[in-house]
């Protein structure tokens, strides 16, 4: 099937089997190699990306469902200067990381959520609920909830100075 | 660089991690495999012509398509696996004949991609008569069902210490005794297994998630029959392994062996549900206790009685309940202390460390039975604990079950995990309670534990080596490989403290056997102390060489040549120091080979946790946990810190949440996934505090033990024993893990122990 994919921001035109994954499209058709499976059964989150602006399991969203609309992934995360984003940077700094494969998932639910709530530094069952939503297995989740309300904190005082 | 708190953090962080599932190899081929829906069966056919006709399929074979295929090989190292058990009990790496667990491979399909090797795997068909399936090594053990015909399912019996007397059990005050079920566990690290192999030429590179890859190379190389410099093991990066990725997988044998015989790339990238079938367990013993102590409350004896469940071959873990055995005797100075294993074959996939690696189920049979004890005796716990402690003076300790504890001091341990808790405010808050018909139940519990870590004899050592270069940088390099402990950051860093040189100064290789030709690896929580020690040692050695080379130079003796922040100066001079840089680029090519032994180290700790149960409900509320633990001298103090929180929620994961249940047929309860096998959830993790004391290793200079297994070590038994202590329970058997509502709710109507005790 023909479909259209923007992805970070770049469009692809792609000619996929209806039964593929969009993680798989992702992964091996684009060849984004951030997003990661981890289960394939929707349940640990890893493979999360952003469907329109939307968190999504990219292990149970087909690519075809996704034609002509945008998905951004972890490639994409960085500013268009290739600054880090106060996610990036704030997971770093509360060490929210260990192995690293679960972590595009919680980047990208944490954007998301970030985007669609720029007080949610303020809104610890909010952030709580972001960091529920996907599995880790290194880290205990609490440095990954710090960090996540360290770059919410971060982009509202940017907010408040402008 | 400045933004980043460790050197993995920027490619980890922005996608540019490479996993080996993210390595792209034109012409590799995907590897599905077919397997046995049955636990236990007679393999009679299996069928793979119509898989071969199905497009993209390059390839379908099962065992008897496929008669050089080696079988799985068996480790001797640390006494996982020994000769007796392996004997007549092969691991063919497909099915010849008999299935003996759920998942196990029957045919492998190799395709352009995983979409088109799963269509093919699915047009195999197999014909098995099932048998019987044994799946606790109660029902294994009386032979009724055999796993190999003609061979008992009991493969191995080993003990550590001296039978108990019977006069100490009689005389003694008080005897308890209890029954504990160390569940079976998924090690669940994120990333599952994976291998992708390239063969070109008389080469071979390997491409592995691994912990092991200098053990993984030789025994490729045993298999295909090669010489080791034939083959390069690689491991990128990887996405957790907790213990659970240091063998030579059935997968991998096939994978090997057909990417040499089709001369093409070959990878297998294990998904979660074949992981939750097929991925080695941890855990998996059923034990039995019994411990006396005189009427005031000193320790006389301690017995430990441990059935384990294996799995279907004991080629990877038939003795690693022996670990559980050896560190029976804990914290305490029982004088008398006997461990009896016999590890059972069950029809379950294998048996295999993961993260604590059967010292978890010694340090949760005796602090739980401590805590019996306790309430017997109508002593308060932690003094029961106090009076038996092995003092900081009687180090080092050797213990009534062979082992030699290097230093510790258990009772500062335990003080800073009450302090931090408030101890003294939760048993009033509990007596509050108590008094209280409305007021929910509140439990208190603790838990001391010893830890062995580095290795056993004969595994203490590790290889590596640092090269200086001409611009004045270090490359250090050795034979440990991080599977998301940081290593990149931390052992540069050790190794620039030694050199006095700025950390970014030092780059480290490891994970490449090219690059590395010997090496140990990282398991058993050895890289800080034994890797780390060996950097340490091979810096001092290299410092060692720059001064000899200096005095050459400058025709001094080597005693007047001085080391100071990565130069060297004649010691009337300093005003002439020559950096590092210089002195290669005078006196040619500097690098300093090393092999370091160190000593066995006994981390240790205490976990003490509050627990409030709703007795209506069966759920259990963790209000409180602290984790204080000791692994000497801390390289990387946050990723230490990091280590031990992660542990101590997998430790809640075990206590409460995580386990199996089997159908009839033997086949697990898993059809679900991560539906039914639970791992925490950040909504399940209470508020954590971990703090640490240090005392250092006195195994090598460096003074570091391991560190990151002591949640999953010392949190189980602390929560469990808090949730006794709630409900007051006289039966300990009842609080069997994971603490489901069930069991709980089932509990909480059982008799209570007498009144009057805590």
């Amino acid at each position: 099937m023909k479909i259209t994919l923007t992805v970070n921001g770049t469009g692809h035109p792609l000619d996929v089997e209806p039964r593929r994954l969009l993680a798989d499209v992702l992964r091996d058709d684009l060849g984004l190699t951030g997003t990661h499976l981890g289960c394939e059964h929707g349940i640990c989150g890893a493979c999360t990306v952003l469907m329109d602006g939307r968190p999504v399991r990219s292990c149970l969203v087909l690519a075809v469902q996704c034609d002509g609309g945008s998905v951004r992934t972890v490639e994409g995360l960085a500013g268009p200067d290739g600054a880090p984003h106060p996610l990036q940077r704030a997971f770093s700094a509360e060490h929210a990381l260990q192995c690293g494969f679960c972590t595009p998932g919680f980047l990208m639910a944490a954007a998301a959520a970030l985007e669609a709530d720029p007080d949610l530094g303020a809104e610890p069952d909010a952030v709580a609920e972001v960091v529920g939503s996907n599995i880790c297995r290194c880290t205990g989740y609490e440095p990954i909830r710090r960090a996540i309300t360290r770059a919410a904190q971060e982009q509202r005082e940017q907010a408040h100075e402008r | 660089m400045e933004q980043w708190t460790r050197r993995e953090d920027e490619r980890l962080l922005s996608g540019k991690g490479r996993y080996v599932a993210d390595i792209s190899v034109p012409g590799c081929l995907d590897a599905a495999f077919v397997r046995s829906p049955v636990a236990h069966g007679a393999l009679r056919a299996v069928d793979c012509t119509a898989a071969r006709e199905v497009p993209g399929v390059a390839g379908a074979w099962s065992a008897a398509d496929l008669p050089d295929l080696p079988p799985v090989p068996y480790t001797l190292l640390a006494g996982l696996a020994t000769e007796d058990a392996v004997a007549g009990r092969e691991w063919p790496a497909l099915v010849k004949d008999r299935v003996r667990y759920p998942g196990e491979a029957l045919a492998v399909v190799l395709a352009a991609d995983r979409y088109r090797a799963e269509d093919g795997a699915a047009e195999v068909t197999a014909t098995i008569d099932p048998l019987p399936a044994v799946v606790t090594p109660a029902a294994a053990l009386d032979d009724s069902v055999r796993l190999f015909d003609g061979l008992s399912n009991t493969v191995l019996r080993g003990e550590a210490g001296q039978p108990i007397d019977p006069s100490v059990w009689r005389d003694a005050a008080a005897v308890v005794e209890a029954r504990y079920r160390q569940q079976l566990l998924l090690p669940s690290p994120m990333e599952c297994r994976a291998v992708l192999a390239v063969p070109e030429g008389d080469w071979l590179t390997v491409w592995s998630g691994h912990q092991m890859p200098h053990r993984l190379r030789r025994e490729l190389a045993a298999l295909l029959g090669w010489s080791t410099d034939r083959i390069r093991v690689v491991v990128p990066d990887t996405g957790g392994a907790f213990g659970s990725k240091s063998a030579t997988f059935p997968e991998f044998v096939v994978v090997a062996h057909l990417a040499v015989r089709l001369g093409r790339p070959v990878c297998w990238i294990e998904d979660r549900r074949e992981s939750m079938f097929v991925a080695t367990r941890g855990r998996g013993q059923d034990q039995s206790v019994r411990l006396a102590a005189d009427a005031e409350g000193r320790l006389l004896a301690y017995e430990l009685t441990i059935d384990a469940d294996i799995g279907g071959y004991p080629h990877l873990g038939v003795g690693l309940p022996m670990q559980t055995a050896w560190m029976a005797t804990g914290a305490y100075t029982t004088p008398h202390v006997h461990a009896t294993v016999r590890s059972v074959l069950t029809n379950t996939m294998v048996t295999y460390p993961y993260r604590g690696a059967g010292r978890p189920e010694a340090a949760s049979a005796i602090e739980r039975t401590m805590d019996l004890l306790a309430r017997r005796l109508g002593i308060d716990p932690i003094e029961l604990r106090r009076r038996n402690f092995i003092p900081p003076a009687a180090f080092p300790y050797a213990t009534p079950t062979g082992r030699r504890y290097d230093s510790g001091n258990y009772a500062a341990a335990l003080d800073l995990a009450l302090e931090t808790l408030g101890y003294e405010e939760w048993r009033a808050e509990q007596a509050r309670r108590r008094a209280d018909p409305d007021a929910l139940p509140l439990g208190i519990g603790v838990s001391c534990y010893v830890e062995r870590s580095g290795g056993e004899p004969g595994g203490l050592h590790e290889f590596g080596s640092l090269e200086a270069h001409e611009d004045g940088t270090v490359t250090a390099r050795c034979g440990t490989a991080s599977t998301g402990q940081g290593h990149e950051t931390v052992f540069p860093a050790l190794v620039a403290t030694v050199l006095g040189i700025p950390d970014a100064q030092v780059r480290l290789v490891e994970g490449d056997t090219d690059e590395q030709p010997d090496g140990l690896g990282s398991f058993a929580s050895r890289s800080a102390q034994v890797a780390g020690a060996m950097l340490q040692h091979a810096a001092t050695r290299l410092i060692e060489e720059a001064r000899a080379r200096a005095a050459d130079l400058w025709g001094l003796p080597v005693d007047e040549i001085e080391w100071a922040d990565g130069t060297v100066h004649p010691a009337h001079d300093g005003a002439a120091a020559t950096g590092l840089g210089d002195l290669v680029k005078s006196t040619g090519p500097l690098r300093v080979e090393d092999r370091y032994e160190a000593g066995m180290a006994f981390p240790f700790g205490a976990h003490a946790a509050v627990t409030e149960v709703d007795p209506d409900l069966g759920t259990v509320h963790v209000l409180r946990l602290v984790a204080v633990d000791d692994c000497g001298v801390v390289l990387d103090p946050a990723v230490v810190h990091g280590q031990a929180v992660g542990s101590a929620v997998q430790g809640i994961g075990q206590a409460l949440y995580e386990g199996m249940t089997f159908g009839a047929d033997g086949v697990p309860n898993l059809a679900d996934g991560f539906l039914d096998y639970l791992l925490p959830t950040s909504t399940e993790i209470p508020p954590i505090v971990v703090k640490e004391t240090r005392t250092p290793s006195p195994g090598t200079p460096l003074g570091a033990k391991g560190a990151g297994e002591s949640g999953c070590i010392g949190t189980p038994a602390a929560l469990v024993n808090a949730v006794a202590d709630a409900l007051r329970i006289a039966d300990p058997d009842l609080l069997q893990m994971p603490l489901t509502p069930d069991r709980v709710w089932r509990a909480a109507r059982a008799p209570k122990h007498e009144e009057g005790t805590r």
